[in-house]
């Protein structure tokens, strides 16, 4: 078995899953799951085997030969889209099936396999036009998956944004690659360091990749389309879709020239993503957009890694970049994993209640124990906790910086700041998942859905079960997978070949081994205690109150009230008080959102105030012949007048 | 054998030697107060009781409620089994290790919180939400510390960075760390330990419906976590390089107590700051660590 007969198997499972998606749901799972496990075993077999794989063919697709290339790169972001996607694709037999949603699931199952083969040939195409290509249909299929209910005129707007973002995007990504072809004189993509002149264009593939990746200031599509599209849509697009655009960053910030200040811009936008992203997470009060808004937080830690690395590359500081990028891409996979684990948790749980709101939730890890542990587990992993896989990558990036900032030397101005920034987001993550965790899952139901809610089938549990496997495995065996990351930083950077896992590696995983276990034990331990000491329930003491109901519970946005109010000139929450008033008072109400800042506050008002000059300037238009007639007689006179006066027209 | 041995030792030192710092400031408080207060060992005693009393628990607690503690309780320990103790250095020691240790420390906080909610009153969600808030600040200060102390040594583990600068440097350090002390282990001016029914309280109120032997280990971990700090404190600002290795563990013991006795003094002479105080207090903590790390970094330039 090579890489290349894998990767086909790969493709005609995926390719017949698209064929037989609409009517056969059954072949069409076998299908995908085996290409899945196919994808999965050539990505395997090229990050820990060593040898790339290349595949040229005399065949031409739009004027162009087909150049297919997977690296240990490539391969690592393959192995996560294989990974996340089989688990999505059997969490959708059950959470989106057939009897819930006649119409749309027969076209979700073929979609679902479009954008697994799109983003597949995205990472294997060596082709600037195939890549184009790849990219195009994998933002189609992605927006047909967001609009699966599109009988919601709210996930209709969601689609809409999200496609019309993407389509920015996609401008600058044209720009950049169809100048590429043009400097290079060929479409033919590969390592071509030593042109130093194509180093400027880097700012056009930062744009356009950054706008998928959900870079804070580009992100505002991302909270909307996570929200609306089905559970396991929003699992792939946070887990795998948005790290195409981290693939793009780091596949060319390789493989290209990079202008001097890339690192700095990089690390820079890494950080304050990190930090305003989950600002605006512990803000929300639906718990998919709060998932949504930790994207933009973790794609910051990536982009810190990434930003560090190029900055270390730039010094011949090599010990530490390798660290920095070593955790970025390692915490690809990690938020991956835990990410469309929570992802799917919250479609348990909005399948159970049929709503996204925290505040009239609680109380459900009685009816669904399960999707509360494991959504406590992801909590944990999301957080950077140890044992779980979070920390091991927050750990290689902190250690990266750490190390910057020891050696005093220029690169230490950002290693400092951005270690303090992503501390800060850090301890923010923790806040946003105790505050989702507990109001989700914690204290008496707020509401009737919350009562009715009812545990998710085994169809729905296998997945996530692997997906916090994988979550647990990373975290106690890091070094298991360190041989797989260190070969890609080899592949992003070829004087940066392969080294050992360092040795504090090694000595974290069988320190978390040992912490895992002595948790274990002492949670056992203790329960034990407290049954021989005789266990009694009770009301919730809670200072003697006699009759607490579930209303007087805190509320998500009292728990993130504090913090709001730090960041509150850049959430810009809108409050809406009526305070109870006299001795008999009618009514009181308060109530508080949190708004797309960036699109509400920023890109709308640009948009609002081009269309109405747009709108000015189309009064010239009406159709009036005899006026159009003026327009260019008026126009003849002026250019006569100008020729006249000796201008060069 | 002898490591084993060595290890056992530190945990014992841990689990008894913790539970005397609580007693200490309570005896400093009771003596400027002009009290006689409780014995020096109250909290063995209570622990103790505790450990043998039955378990009272909310109709809506899951069992998350007895784990939290439990797995707090851990991470404390593992925790304060990384922190190097004089001339005996860490259990463990590893580059990168005062990470694992601030994150142990986060992740006993999620645990803490995670339990407080389980409740589903609103005293507890208050406490939860200042404790999970407050600690974005005390932890950005607390970075900046290792990174000054990082800078300084030019190590990032714990038992090489701990050599302390000298001067100015220090003394920031030192006002730095002493007061991301007093807020992660809430004491006066940021919590008051002795309120137990006010809305203003943060750490205490957290804890109200714990009762029987998880009570004894939350507040046994926090007495952990209260000498984990001392001693990081301790440890960044008194230079004991000179010293031979029972010298060394005569100023650690000292510098500890001096340490307890200021929280106490503290606790004694000032009130409790107004919550909107609490977060100003916090950032002026990280402006001192933030100054001591660059005197750190000029000091080796």
């Amino acid at each position: 078995m090579t890489p290349g007969v894998l990767l086909s198997l790969a493709a005609v499972g995926w390719v017949v899953g698209i064929a037989s998606g609409r009517w056969f749901s059954r072949i069409w799972l076998g299908f995908t799951l085996a290409g899945a496990a196919a994808g999965l075993g050539a990505a395997v077999m090229v990050l820990f085997g060593g040898m790339d794989w290349e595949w040229r063919s005399s065949v031409a697709v739009g004027g162009e030969p087909i150049h297919l290339h997977l690296d240990a790169l490539s391969a690592l972001f393959l192995a996560l889209l294989c990974g996340v996607g089989g688990a999505g694709a059997m969490y959708a037999r059950g959470y989106w099936s057939e009897e819930h949603y006649p119409a749309s699931a027969p076209r979700g199952r073929a979609w679902w396999s479009a954008l697994l083969s799109s983003m597949g040939l995205v990472l294997l195409s060596a082709n600037g036009l195939h890549f184009l290509i790849g990219w195009e249909l994998f933002t189609v299929s992605a927006f047909f998956l967001v609009t699966l209910d599109r009988q919601n005129p709210e996930v209709r707007a969601a689609g809409w944004l999200y496609l019309a973002a993407s389509h920015v995007g996609t401008v600058c990504l044209f720009a950049f690659f169809c100048t590429l072809a043009a400097r290079t004189g060929s479409w033919d993509l590969g390592p071509m360091r030593e042109q130093v002149g194509l180093a400027p264009l880097f700012w056009a593939a930062l744009a356009g990749f950054s706008v998928k990746a959900g870079v804070f200031p580009l992100h505002v599509w991302l909270p909307s389309a996570h929200a609306n599209a089905p559970s396991h849509v929003s699992s792939i697009l946070s887990g795998v879709a948005i790290k195409m655009g981290v693939y793009g960053i780091v596949r060319f910030s390789g493989w290209l020239p990079v202008p001097a200040a890339a690192g700095w811009v990089l690390i820079g936008l890494g950080a304050t993503s990190a930090l305003l992203g989950i600002a605006f997470a512990f803000a929300q009060s639906d718990f998919k957009r709060l998932l949504a808004y930790c994207s933009v937080e973790n794609v910051g830690v990536i982009l810190v890694g990434v930003g560090g690395a190029l900055i270390a590359a730039a010094h011949g500081d090599e010990p530490w970049g390798r660290l920095a990028l070593a955790g970025a891409l390692l915490h690809v996979w990690n938020h991956g994993a835990f990410k469309a684990l929570l992802f799917l948790g919250a479609g348990s749980v909005l399948h159970a209640t049929g709503t996204r709101e925290m505040s009239k939730l609680g109380g459900l890890w009685r009816s669904m124990p399960w999707t509360a542990g494991l959504f406590a587990l992801g909590s944990l992993a999301v957080s950077g906790l140890p044992p779980l896989n979070g920390f091991i990558s927050e750990w290689l990036v902190y250690l990266g910086l750490f190390e910057a900032a020891l050696g005093k030397g220029p690169a230490a101005w950002a290693a400092i700041p951005a270690a303090i920034m992503l501390a800060m987001a850090g301890a923010l993550a923790m806040a946003s998942f105790a505050k989702a965790g507990a109001m989700i899952f914690l204290g008496s139901p707020r509401s009737h859905f919350a009562a009715a809610a009812h545990e998710c089938g085994l169809g729905m549990r296998v997945p996530m079960l692997a997906l916090a496997g994988v979550c647990v495995l990373m975290g106690l065996a890091p070094v298991l997978f360190w041989p797989a990351v260190a070969r890609a930083v080899g592949s992003w950077h070829p004087a940066w070949v392969a080294a050992p896992a360092p040795d504090s590696m090694a000595t974290l995983g069988s320190v978390h081994l040992g912490f895992g276990i002595l948790v274990l034990a002492g949670a056992a331990w203790l329960w034990r205690m407290a049954l021989g000491n005789g266990l009694r329930r009770g009301l919730t003491w809670d200072c003697g109150y006699a009759a607490p109901v579930a209303r007087m519970q805190y509320t998500s946005s009292s728990f993130g009230g504090i913090v709001s109010g730090w960041f509150r000139w850049v959430l810009q929450p809108e409050r809406k008080m009526h305070r109870p008033r006299g001795p008999f008072p009618a009514g009181a109400l308060r109530l508080e959102r949190v708004p797309e800042t960036v699109l509400e506050r920023v890109i709308g008002p640009v948009g609002v105030a081009i269309l109405h000059v747009s709108t000015s300037v189309r009064r010239l238009q009406h159709g009036r012949l005899q006026y159009y007639i003026l327009y260019v007689v008026a126009g003849l006179i002026a250019l006569g007048v100008l020729v006249s006066m000796g201008g060069v027209p | 054998m002898i490591s084993f041995l060595g290890f056992l030792l530190r945990l014992a030192f841990w689990l008894l030697v913790a539970p005397l710092l609580p007693g200490i400031i309570n005896k400093v408080k009771a003596w400027v107060a002009g009290r006689r207060g409780p014995p020096t060992l109250q909290l063995y005693y209570d622990l103790a009781k505790l450990w043998r009393k039955g378990v009272v628990l909310s109709t809506l607690a899951s069992p998350g409620f007895v784990a939290g503690p439990a797995v707090a309780w851990v991470a404390l320990i593992s925790a304060a089994m990384l922190m190097p103790l004089g001339a005996a250095g860490g259990a463990l020691s590893f580059r990168g290790d005062v990470l694992l240790l601030i994150y142990l420390l986060a992740l006993a906080r999620f645990c803490t919180a995670w339990a407080a909610m389980e409740t589903g009153s609103a005293f507890e969600g208050m406490g939860a939400a200042r404790e999970v808030s407050y600690a974005v600040l005390s932890e950005a200060a607390l970075f900046a510390a290792v990174l000054a102390l990082g800078i300084h040594t030019g190590s990032v583990s714990l038992v090489t960075m701990l050599s302390p600068m000298a001067g100015a440097g220090a003394l920031l350090l030192a006002a730095g760390l002493f007061t991301v002390l007093l807020a992660e282990n809430c004491r006066v001016p940021f919590d008051d330990p002795n309120t137990h029914l006010e809305l203003t309280m943060i750490h205490e109120v957290m804890v109200l419906d714990h009762s029987g032997p998880p009570l004894a280990v939350i507040l046994h971990g926090a007495s952990v976590k209260l000498l984990l700090f001392t001693l990081l404190l301790v440890q960044a600002v008194l230079p004991m390089g000179g010293l031979s290795s029972a010298g060394a563990a005569g100023a650690l013991a000292a510098g500890v107590l001096g340490v307890t006795v200021a929280v106490g003094l503290v606790e004694s002479l000032m009130a409790r700051l107004a919550f909107r105080r609490v977060p100003l207090l916090l950032t002026t903590a990280f402006l001192f660590c933030l100054f001591a790390l660059l005197m750190a970094w000029k000091g080796g330039a």
